[in-house]
């Protein structure tokens, strides 16, 4: 067939315009390594909007667009017999062989993970149009090696012939060569042909690939004619593929132009393009109406630019005899139909591309650009290799040259024996048969179900996580009583948020605000254990005409005996069979929070953020934190910072590390911000100032042994002394730990405060357990179920009442000034609590209106652990031996003076409005009378003020007999050494900075601390007669003669033997309110 | 010579036919029918109580062994820019102002999880050239990384725009995106683990009909909170995850789209085209023929002139 014969360029390889080509190589393929290193996000602009950028659409679609100069041309010559033309077949055959191959090699380095780039050969997909164009790609690239290949077998026999460098390796090849170019030859036509049909089919599956995504190409381009589109404008742009190739390479070899060949070939280009633009135009007549026109300028300016400049101008040029003759304007019409055809590409693959949500559009980076002009570059240089080295190019038509020809050609023949075309021609064919084949039977393995051919290449899915077996808990009532306080710990809700803590629902409060109405969650109840879905206890409640809104619930049903059942009876896992609309107890439980939550106006005490409710567990530190062996507590608390540095900011703010701070409940002083330990007085040890060693113990800091402390360096803060939870940690002198104790360990286990934590100051605060307060001994700890319900039966922590923000911890004591938040009974139970209990529910309400819920929740207080009532300095530094009471408390010691104690001891009760006063540092005294530190503030005809259960501390006390003040004295390394007053004082007002007269008495003063915690359980509250006398306690007075006279339990004295506690007439009563009538409203019928 | 050109374009045209007679099964094979059997799962979003809390985005990073974001899931801050699935996190939620639906006056905003749909008729399984994306049994659409050639045709394919791929990736990339925990859920029927962590059960899993009824039956129950529409029933042949609001769709970015699916249109062309290597067969085979008789009236013109040369 090759009857014309071609021969090699016979021009060296190195000009300019190679080493340009070289450099572009170089640039491009510098960009393409630093992909395979670093990734295609290095390289490209592309992202998750636009996976596909010019690398797709310029290397791959118009790189097999532009290579149909081989097909066209293969078609025309030897299909169509046009035979005149043959010289310009194989270097268009060369042409698309090379762009092929780079588009092979582009696509390794645009697919992520190149090294699949064989597995559409045995995991076969025939829905996808992408795996129709890699096959057809794969084969077609064979079928062109093919047909490329006697130019290279050729090549090689020249090479042996003029015996070149290589020739004598060749030698022993000579005869294959032969042979396999003749094999070639006599079976051409089959790959011919297949290659023609080849390349319809994946020309015109470029176009449908995408069409896989309908809603973001946009209208202009988007058409159900896309594949016959691409197809005929890859048939359009095939000639002038060829009529630049030639142009070029003859220009650029110096050689004959074959401008008559090309001049007739362009006759027939204006028919492609012709039907091209037709089936196109009419494309847009049927659409019209669906197509957005103007709506981006964008889309309108570039779809138009590729109309007219693409195909209209050329269609007209290229009907032109004297542009086709012309071989500038040959060039120029043919450019001008490959750009169109490239910004066609470009528009439907980039342009068109409209991803929803993408913020912005894509623009190729430099190294895409670069990349794909290294390639462009590539083809040329690897063109002008081929050409060097093969023949491609037509041949010398000398007759020197002819008579050479001539005789290759006849070695060529004569290389095989008919016999043997005749086997090579059914191997060929057997070979065919059997690619179809397995083809064939790979396919039925997809048939099987799967897409893959071959079962390794399917993963091995794991089962994980098998479901946990949950079956619905029983119908269980409640077992006793109605709780206050629910732990929502249930398995179903433990199974996916076991990152949390259980949530504490305090019922009575939500209680109180649904009025009572306790259907708003209970809103459904059954009488059987079967019985999931039960009956609506509104519509039961309407069959007996009652409204439950209109009422509580303990209006009628006394709440002591009514059973509710479990949320969990009904509510268990989502949608189960059953009833798919019922929710599952998580569901339910949120939903039911979350949406009453949101309704409330105050969202501080309905939060609807996941942690005010949800605590997390504190992941385990030991692995988080990183200490020396030997650590120092600085390295510790660094450590800490490292990583909650804003908590250490926090902790700087806070009262517990500045000891002073807002004091809005201190009459006279209530916007101060200064008022803290160091400016009042406190009469167990004093004032705070003179020894700060002592007092530093106490610090959630270290190294507070003098004035020098820096209280703006976090690196300071004792976070240990806190969160630890090993419950090994001490604080000695200045605050510094114990040496004893392993820091290594405490760290690696810190979590959130415990009682414990917060006892190891606050239940020894005044020098030893209970001292101070009386209410928190260090048995609430761990305290028994009785002994505080808070603490001892619901576990709670300090902070389950005391809630703390960026480490401001609300409470207020009496003793200290600053306060960072309140903690008050009602917050959690409401301010109507005793709703349930019956006859008394009213009785007990009303009481709260003046009575403090300590008052009667409180009977006694130090119940384990006796606490200091008075002491005695004045009696301090006598030679006497100490002595001890029957508990064991030291009544006389040496350095204290004379102290006394009491155990379940019964508070003193107060009209207490919340403010109170203050005694400052340097505040006047009048000697002649006792003087109170911190008297709380109210009467009895202040509405505000209710009565509240006090601890009064009295002290026998040093004062400077000139200027009336009370004075400090310097106990630590002063006094316990010398007992000398005067010298102690003196050293201690230095110290804070104050005058001292040299004189000194003693005066009585005394300091009430407020009661909060031991909060006993209901049935050991104060009974009515504890308080009332007992004949006052009766029904009939108020609700006439009906009534019996049988009274509950609680209308008597529970604590018969205990002396009477409330002094009505020191209170301002003029006698027992039960028979006088109370402060708010009068008693009808006293 | 005597072997002639005329018998060997004879076999070629036979060979030819065989050949591309594989188009025909193929085409036939992989024509599937988008399934809406009884086994197909999916999972309810109802919008209106959705609030936000990203436990989905936790449970879903956790179960997936995915690298731990720099944000916290705790930290709301994340609302203020519109979030996609990226290849670090299968689903995401988004804020949007403004209340569920009518009847939550109380609620501030409107939350959409936003994940991959598990259509029915998935684009990225019709699309991806090996076969990595499939439907299992149960309609879950899953990945396997072994085959995938990371050529992101998937992605371009998807009209939910949810496939993320590992850019950064230089040689191991993957496609990432939501496998509906089909690992862990695949022959075992439980959750996701993003249902499973739903506090308020926004998200429900089950059988994709009868969250159908569900849905239908939530409508026409309180018609003041929902709009009369799920999304996801007929939205690109339907999904697997269906999503009820109370609001207009668009506000909460659920795209409004076609009823049909994607796959229809271009696995027609494919099978139309290639069905029993009808065409192809017959381009070959005309070429053939055209080359027979061009290539003969050569042939015994060369001859011709042969015999009048000797």
């Amino acid at each position: 067939m090759n009857s014309h014969g071609t021969e090699r360029i016979r021009k060296p390889l190195f000009t300019p315009g190679t080493y340009i080509l070289l450099t572009l190589m170089g640039i491009g393929f510098s960009f393409g390594l630093t992909r395979m290193f670093a990734g295609l996000s290095a390289v490209t602009n592309l992202d998750n909007f636009f996976p596909w950028g010019i690398w797709i659409a310029v290397d791959v679609a118009c790189g097999v667009a532009l290579a149909a100069g081989g097909f066209t041309t293969a078609a025309f010559v030897e299909i169509f017999g046009k035979h005149k033309f043959k010289p310009l077949l194989r270097p268009a055959i060369l042409t698309a062989w090379l762009g092929y191959a780079m588009v092979a090699i582009g696509l390794m380095f645009d697919l992520g993970r190149f090294w699949n780039i064989w597995r559409p050969l045995f995991n076969w997909q025939g829905n996808s149009g992408l795996f129709e164009v890699a096959m057809c790609v794969m084969a077609y690239l064979t079928v062109l090696t093919i047909e490329m290949s006697p130019s290279f077998l050729e090549g090689f026999k020249e090479r042996i012939d003029q015996n070149k460098a290589g020739s004598k390796l060749l030698q022993h090849l000579e005869k294959p060569l032969l042979v396999i170019h003749r094999a070639v030859k006599v079976v051409l036509p089959i790959f011919i042909l297949a290659g023609v049909v080849l390349s319809f089919m994946h020309q015109s599956s470029l176009g449908t690939i995408i069409l896989i995504a309908p809603t973001k190409i946009h209208s202009l381009w988007f058409t159900p004619l896309l594949p016959l589109l691409f197809l005929m404008s890859a048939v359009m742009v095939g000639f002038p593929m060829v009529f630049i190739e030639s142009l070029v390479a003859s220009k650029v070899f110096g050689r004959i132009s074959e401008m008559h060949l090309l001049e007739k070939m362009a006759k027939l280009v204006p028919w492609f393009i012709g039907l091209y633009g037709l089936v196109k135009f009419g494309d847009l007549v049927v659409r019209f109406n669906s197509i957005d026109f103007i709506g981006n300028p964008v889309y309108t300016i570039t779809f138009v630019i590729e109309i007219l400049a693409g195909v209209v101008l050329p269609f007209f040029l290229f009907t032109r005899s004297w542009v086709r003759r012309s071989r500038s304007l040959l060039f120029f019409s043919s450019l001008l139909v490959i750009f169109g055809l490239v910004l066609n590409r470009i528009n439907v693959y980039l342009v068109a591309y409209d991803p929803p949500f993408a913020t912005s559009k894509y623009f190729p980076s430099i190294g895409e650009i670069f990349f794909t002009v290294g390639m462009v570059a590539t083809i040329m240089f690897l063109y002008r290799i081929v050409v060097t080295f093969f023949p491609v190019v037509q041949r010398c038509t000398c007759g020197e040259c002819a008579a050479r020809y001539k005789r290759e050609e006849e070695q060529r023949k004569n290389a095989l024996s008919t016999p043997w075309i005749r086997i090579i021609q059914g191997l060929a064919l057997a070979m065919l048969l059997v690619f179809v084949l397995f083809y064939t039977f790979v396919h039925k393995q997809a048939l099987a179900g799967t897409s893959s051919a071959f079962n390794w290449a399917n993963k091995v899915t794991p089962v994980k996580n098998a479901p946990v077996e949950l079956s619905p808990s029983p119908h269980l009532f409640r077992p006793e009583g109605y709780a206050n306080l629910y732990m929502l710990d249930n398995e179903i809700l433990n199974t996916a948020t076991d990152f949390y803590e259980p949530v504490r629902f305090t019922h009575r409060t939500h209680d109180v605000v649904t009025d009572g109405n306790c259907g708003v969650c209970h809103h459904r109840f059954s009488m059987s254990e079967e019985d999931r879905i039960g009956e609506n206890v509104k519509e039961f409640h309407m069959d007996f005409d009652v409204r439950i809104a209109n009422a509580p619930c303990g209006s009628c049903h006394d709440m002591e005996d009514i059973y509710v059942q479990k949320c969990s009876t009904c509510h268990w896992l989502p949608g189960e069979p059953d009833d798919r609309n019922r929710l599952g107890l998580k569901g339910a439980y949120h939903q039911q929070c979350i949406g009453c939550h949101e309704g409330q106006p105050n969202a501080q005490r309905a939060p609807v953020d996941c942690l005010s409710c949800h605590h997390p567990y504190t992941p385990d530190h030991d692995a988080l934190v990183q200490l020396s062996q030997d650590p120092d507590i600085q390295e510790v608390t660094s450590s800490c910072l490292s990583c909650h540095d804003s908590v250490g900011q926090d902790i700087l703010h806070s009262a517990h590390w500045t000891w002073q701070g807002h004091s809005p409940s201190i009459r006279g002083h209530e916007h101060d911000v200064s008022l803290g330990r160091k400016t009042v007085f406190n009469n167990c040890s004093l004032a705070m100032g003179s020894d700060n060693v002592t007092c530093a113990q106490c610090h959630i800091g270290f190294g507070w042994n003098d004035e020098g402390f820096d209280f703006t360096d976090p690196q300071k803060i004792d976070c240990l002394v806190c969160h630890d939870t090993t419950q090994t940690y001490r604080k000695g002198k200045g605050g510094l730990p114990l040496e004893s104790i392993d820091l290594v360990q405490v760290a690696a286990s810190v979590g959130r405060p415990s009682r414990s934590n917060c006892g190891l100051c606050h239940f020894n605060s005044g020098g030893g357990a209970n001292f101070k307060h009386g209410d928190l001994e260090p048995i609430l700890a761990d305290a028994p179920d009785d002994f505080d319900v808070h603490m001892g039966r619901y576990n709670l922590r300090c902070q389950d009442c005391h809630t703390t923000y960026q480490h401001h911890i609300a409470g207020e004591s009496l003793a200290s000034p600053a306060v960072e938040g309140r903690v008050q009974c009602v917050q959690c139970h409401g301010s109507a609590p005793h709703g349930i209990s019956g006859m008394l529910s009213r009785h007990l309400d009303d009481h709260t209106r003046s009575v403090g819920c300590e008052t009667c929740h409180i009977p006694f207080i130090a119940k384990e652990t006796p606490t200091r009532v008075s002491v005695d300095f004045s009696r301090a530094g006598q030679d006497l031996a100490p002595e001890y009471d029957e508990l064991g408390n030291s009544t006389y010691d040496k350095k204290i003076g004379s102290q006394k104690w009491a155990k379940n001891l019964i508070p003193e009760y107060l009209w207490y409005d919340g403010t109170r006063e203050a005694h400052m540092i340097g505040d006047k005294i009048d000697p002649s009378d006792i003087v109170d530190l911190n008297r709380p503030l109210g009467e009895r005809i202040d509405p505000s003020a209710r009565i509240y259960p006090f601890k009064a501390h009295t002290a026998v006390q040093p004062f400077d007999t000139e200027q009336s003040t009370l004075v400090v004295l310097r106990f630590e390394e002063s006094f316990w050494d010398h007992y000398d007053w005067n010298q102690a004082i003196s050293e201690g007002m230095s110290r804070i900075g104050l005058e001292y007269s040299g004189s000194y008495d003693f005066v009585e003063t005394r300091m009430y601390i407020s009661i909060h915690h031991e909060v006993a359980p209901t049935r050991e509250t104060l009974g009515c007669a504890d308080c009332h006398s007992q004949s006052a306690v009766t029904c009939r007075r108020c609700h006439g003669q009906e009534m019996g006279e049988e009274l509950p339990a609680h209308a008597y004295r529970i604590y018969p033997d205990a002396q009477k506690r409330m002094d009505f007439q020191k209170l301002g009563y003029q006698g027992d309110p039960a028979l006088v009538g109370g402060r708010l409203y009068i008693n009808p019928k006293r | 010579m005597n072997f002639t050109r005329r018998l060997f374009l004879k076999h070629t045209v036979a060979a030819g036919a065989g050949f591309f007679s594989i188009f025909k099964k193929k085409a036939h094979a992989q024509d599937h029918q988008p399934v809406t059997n009884e086994l197909q799962v999916g999972c309810l979003v109802d919008t209106t109580l959705c609030i936000g809390c990203r436990q989905c985005e936790k449970a879903c990073n956790l179960n997936n062994e995915m690298p731990k974001p720099e944000v916290p899931f705790t930290d709301k801050s994340v609302f203020r820019e519109m979030r996609r699935p990226t290849e670090n996190a299968l689903t995401v939620v988004n804020e949007y102002v403004g209340n569920p639906s009518q009847d939550q006056p109380q609620r501030a905003n409107t939350y959409t999880k936003v994940q991959c749909m598990h259509c029915l008729d998935p684009s990225c399984v019709s699309a991806c050239i090996v076969g990595a994306l499939t439907r299992t049994k149960d309609g879950a659409v899953v990945y396997n990384p072994v085959i995938c050639l990371g050529c992101r045709y998937c992605m371009v394919a998807c009209p939910f725009q949810i496939p993320a791929y590992e850019y950064e990736d230089a040689l191991t990339p993957l496609v990432q995106k939501c496998e509906f925990c089909a690992d862990f859920s695949q022959g075992t029927g439980a959750d996701p683990s993003c249902a499973k962590a739903c506090p308020t059960e926004a998200i429900l899993f089950g059988k994709r009909t009868e969250l159908l009824e569900l849905a239908r039956e939530r409508i026409s129950k309180r018609p003041d909170r929902y709009i009369d529409r799920i999304y996801g029933e007929n939205e690109v042949g339907g999904t697997a995850w269906l999503y009820l609001a109370g609001r207009s769709l668009e506000e909460i970015d659920l795209l409004e789209l076609p009823g049909d699916a994607p796959p229809r249109l271009t696995e027609k062309i494919q099978h139309t085209i290639f069905r029993f290597g009808a065409i192809p067969l017959a381009i070959y085979g005309a070429l053939g023929a055209v080359m027979w008789h061009v290539n003969r009236k050569q042939d015994s013109e060369q001859d011709m002139e042969g015999d009048q040369n000797e």
